[in-house]
């Protein structure tokens, strides 16, 4: 831990040496900041079930904009709600609306609001107290609403009967071609000024090694990297922006413990599941495959964020894989797990591959296969495979809301989510993650960093510590 | 029990909580503990020494520092869930940054407080509890862990807190840079005018009247900034007071009013601003955040390249310009403002002069070209010829700055508005240079 910790801290002074190094401060207006995206994305929705969600939000967050927001200190802010308050049961939050427009004109109304906030959490209950304001109320106290409400989730979407999506954000969406290319262009009537940029453009599925390759990074302001990008962009002394190791690598057996439907594959004995963690070399996966741009991983959330990680076991030990694979097969032989993984992430196919391997060494059979969807919860029901490798974004630098988000990614019990939104101390914390992580239906690998080229003409991009960008005060040199 | 602990420290307590006998409780050294015992207890008393001092306690009564009422408050709640036991032993692990003196002195602290509780500290097979504290850490403080362990039953107690603030030492100057703080709040603030009886803040949509009542400024009035146009993003305003008249400067906005009786009236308008303490007069881009170029006032029909700020001072008997521009470069300007006299590259885009008694008689402030989502610094410059030299260290701040105007009557403070990375918080203070 230290080491990494002082490498980020290395990082970090880079980047603020890199960042001393332009030769101006405030901001200038106008041109176009060119990104490119490691996925492809096919809807921008942020409702919507989509296999790269935060690749999605990156460009969703442009448009469509949360009721709160938090900054990279992880402080929230007000957003689209001027101010809130809770009921001292914390379980009703009234929130007061600023007064914006939508895209087309129209002004935000608390109608709107729970309009979408009904599509993106059926299970609570709103009211339009007036025009601006709105009143949510939840089955069970939820003390960090705030932060939750900032979470891309729920975004307020205004949906046209045409099907056309409007935002309030600073910037609208002018082009898009699903799974290619993405321009928004900055929003004059934004409540909160005019962005700096006239546009903001995404280039979806770009490999930056191609790029590279051609010298063709000059127009682009930044680039999303795989740990491969990484080296060969420090290798030629270019800047890169790591975010903490923050995404979760995690295997999800795709069985509950409890199914039964005929014609379902078994889920798998949960020793042999014990077993795979506990054969899992997570230290050579950190090091070896993720290069070092990871930390190996024992609970969901990573350490530097809850600062207990460390409490949750998940040690390297073969002889207890051996034995507990046996104990699972009763000396017979324990069937193959068949582990999917997501095609289009050439880390993942590396990892897979890994774990493949470290499974054999104690007796496991695991057998990795690319999938081109993985990560939706369609693509997951329709899977024959037993078990998925999944990348999951920190949603969150609350701790509560990040486990209660990661509950949802992983199809984890409604309780899960439900008392880590309640939970008011760490250990409670600790307590809901150690519940979710007891069957060994979910096995965590590791935290990944993200990883972004950044371009010097490229200036106030900040990304927050889980890797989500802000662009809220981006500019682009070169241009007034 | 603990699987992954990459760095770690441990200790085992003895059955004595005197200070001489404090470092035998360890089981498993640190790397400082291979001293002789005299070291150790030489050592011990200076870190106790040094944990008053650092957290600014006086002789007489020291207040208990944060960590160590944080120790405290952690015994208590161990107490509180174990239902105090007579005896107990206990071990530490530090796996955070926290360091091995600040370290001790959080471990004498537990000491303390668990004697002070009447609770006795035991060996393990003496004790009817054994508790293990961890200091752990995460992205924003200390996370300190209590695991307790009584019979077959584990019971743990974690407590959260922030990181104690490190001040940075300074640098010998040759002038010097001070800071007067006048005023901090959430909102923005644009500019500001204070003296011994007022204090007027330019808000994004307001002013604020505040009055001095004995020594604290107490909020008196505010006075709308109504406009039809919607601000633009990095929203800059001048505010000048001239014998109780109030003079806003907003981007296509011009308001006007008067502390007493209190009023302003705002309309759109393309009025120039007052740039300095009157030399520079500059018209300003109604939608953006930067000035034209375009010229008034003393210097009206001439215009240089659009800058985010100026400053104009006399030097015997030439005038001088200085102007950030929006490309980044500083140009100074020499008794014409035709051709720029020397052009500086390294610079921040937020400039003022101030009015001293040092050196020239007039320094620049100037900011450091860092972004503006990065703590910035302000540096003391002198225009020698057509050089500039620093005359002063830098005075590192905690935030970017976002308002840098020449004030006083003959431009002898410059107002300067920070917003705080730490707190987010707006901060205003007045800068003036004085002689070593």
């Amino acid at each position: 831990m230290k080491h990494s910790r002082s490498r980020l801290l290395a990082i970090s002074c880079l980047l603020l040496a890199a960042a001393g190094g332009h030769s101006s401060s405030r901001p200038h207006y106008g041109g176009t900041a060119r990104v490119l995206l490691q996925y492809r994305v096919n809807s921008i929705d942020p409702a919507a079930e989509e296999d790269h969600p935060a690749t999605r939000d990156r460009m969703a967050r442009l448009t469509f904009e949360t009721l709160t927001q938090v900054d990279p200190q992880g402080r929230v802010h007000p957003r689209l709600a001027s101010s809130w308050r809770p009921d001292p049961a914390k379980r009703v939050w009234q929130l007061r609306l600023r007064l914006a427009s939508f895209h087309d004109g129209t002004t935000v109304t608390a109608a709107d609001v729970v309009a979408s906030l009904k599509n993106a959490e059926p299970g609570w209950r709103y009211t339009a107290t007036d025009r601006q304001t709105v009143t949510i109320e939840t089955p069970s106290p939820i003390t960090q609403m705030p932060e939750l409400l900032a979470v891309e989730k729920f975004a307020v979407v205004k949906r046209l009967p045409d099907g056309t999506l409007l935002g309030t954000g600073p910037y609208r969406l002018s082009q898009w071609h699903p799974g290619e290319h993405a321009l928004f262009t900055a929003n004059e009537d934004y409540w909160g000024g005019r962005s700096y940029p006239d546009s903001i453009e995404f280039q979806m599925g770009a490999g930056l090694r191609e790029q590279l390759l051609q010298r063709q990074l000059g127009p682009y302001a930044a680039a999303e990297l795989t740990p491969d990008g990484i080296r060969t962009l420090d290798q030629s002394g270019q800047e890169v922006l790591l975010s903490r190791p923050a995404d979760l690598l995690v295997i999800l057996f795709l069985q509950p413990d409890n199914a039964g439907v005929a014609g379902r594959k078994k889920p798998i004995d949960p020793r042999l599941r014990q077993a795979l963690s506990s054969a899992m070399d997570r230290d050579a996966i950190s090091n070896a495959m993720l290069q070092k741009k990871g930390s190996p991983a024992s609970g969901l959330l990573p350490q530097w964020l809850t600062g207990y990680e460390f409490l949750l076991d998940s040690a390297f030990d073969r002889a207890r894989a051996r034995k507990l694979a046996a104990d699972a097969g009763l000396g017979v032989p324990s069937p193959p797990i068949s582990l999917a993984y997501d095609f289009s992430d050439p880390v993942a196919k590396l990892v897979a591959e890994r774990i493949a391997f470290d499974a054999s060494q104690a007796g496991i059979t695991v057998r990795p296969y690319g999938e081109s969807h993985v990560n939706s919860k369609s693509a997951q029901a329709s899977m024959n495979a037993d078990a998925v490798l999944l990348r999951l974004p920190l949603a969150s630098l609350e701790p509560s809301v990040a486990l209660a988000a990661l509950a949802g990614d992983l199809g984890l019990a409604p309780e899960t989510a439900s008392s880590a939104l309640q939970a008011v101390r760490p250990e409670d914390l600790l307590q809901a993650e150690r519940k979710a992580l007891e069957n060994f239906r979910v096995l965590p690998v590791a935290h990944v960093s993200q990883a972004l080229w950044l371009n010097a003409n490229a200036h106030n991009w900040q990304q927050l510590p889980n890797g989500l960008w802000d662009l809220d005060q981006l500019w682009v040199e070169g241009v007034r | 029990m603990l699987p992954r602990l990459p760095s770690t420290q441990r200790c085992h307590t003895g059955p004595s909580l005197t200070l001489g006998m404090l470092k035998e409780c360890y089981t498993s050294p640190f790397p400082h503990m291979s001293k002789t015992a005299l070291r150790r207890r030489c050592c011990a008393l200076l870190i106790l020494l040094l944990a008053v001092s650092l957290f600014g306690g006086s002789a007489q009564q020291p207040p208990p520092s944060p960590l160590v009422a944080a120790a405290g408050d952690l015994v208590q709640q161990i107490l509180s869930r174990s239902g105090s036991p007579s005896a107990v032993a206990i071990t530490f692990q530090n796996s955070s940054a926290m360091s091995g003196e600040m370290q001790e002195i959080v471990q004498t602290a537990v000491f303390n407080s668990f004697r002070d509780a009447g609770v006795r500290v035991v060996k393990p097979e003496a004790a009817l509890a054994e508790i293990q504290i961890i200091f752990s850490e995460d992205w924003q403080g200390y996370l300190w862990i209590a695991e307790i362990h009584e019979g077959t039953s584990t019971q743990m107690v974690m407590k959260k807190l922030p990181r104690p603030e490190h001040t940075a030492t300074g640098r010998v100057p040759t002038l010097t840079v001070r800071k007067n703080p006048v005023w901090q709040q959430d909102a923005p603030i644009l500019d500001f005018y204070a003296d011994n009886q007022n204090l007027v803040v330019l808000e994004p949509d307001q002013v604020s009247l505040y009055a001095n009542d004995g020594g604290q400024w107490r909020a008196r009035y505010t006075l709308a900034i109504n406009h039809e146009q919607l601000w633009p993003r990095d929203l800059r305003g001048r505010l000048k007071l001239n014998g109780g008249q109030i003079t806003a400067f907003l981007p296509g906005t011009l308001c006007a009013g008067s502390l007493s009786p209190p009023s302003l009236e705002c309309h759109a308008s393309d009025d120039p601003w007052t740039v300095d303490h009157g030399q520079i007069v500059a018209f300003y881009s109604p939608r953006r955040n930067f000035f034209s170029g375009i010229l008034s006032g003393p210097s009206a029909g001439a215009s240089v390249v659009p800058f985010f700020s100026g400053a104009a001072w006399p030097s015997g008997d030439q005038r001088q310009w200085l102007f950030a521009g929006t490309d980044g470069r500083a140009r100074l300007y020499q008794n014409d403002l035709s051709t720029p006299a020397a052009v500086y590259n390294s610079w921040g885009s937020s400039l003022a002069g101030v009015h001293s008694n040092c050196g020239s008689g007039w320094q620049m402030l100037v900011t450091a070209p860092t972004d503006n989502i990065h703590p910035d610094s302000i540096q003391a410059m002198e225009i020698a010829g057509r050089e500039a030299q620093p005359v002063s260290s830098a005075i590192d701040l905690t935030g970017p700055v976002v308002a840098l105007w020449t004030a006083g009557k003959s431009g002898e403070t410059v107002n300067t508005v920070m917003q705080s990375t730490v707190t987010g918080r707006y901060e205003a203070f007045t800068l003036t240079v004085t002689c070593n």
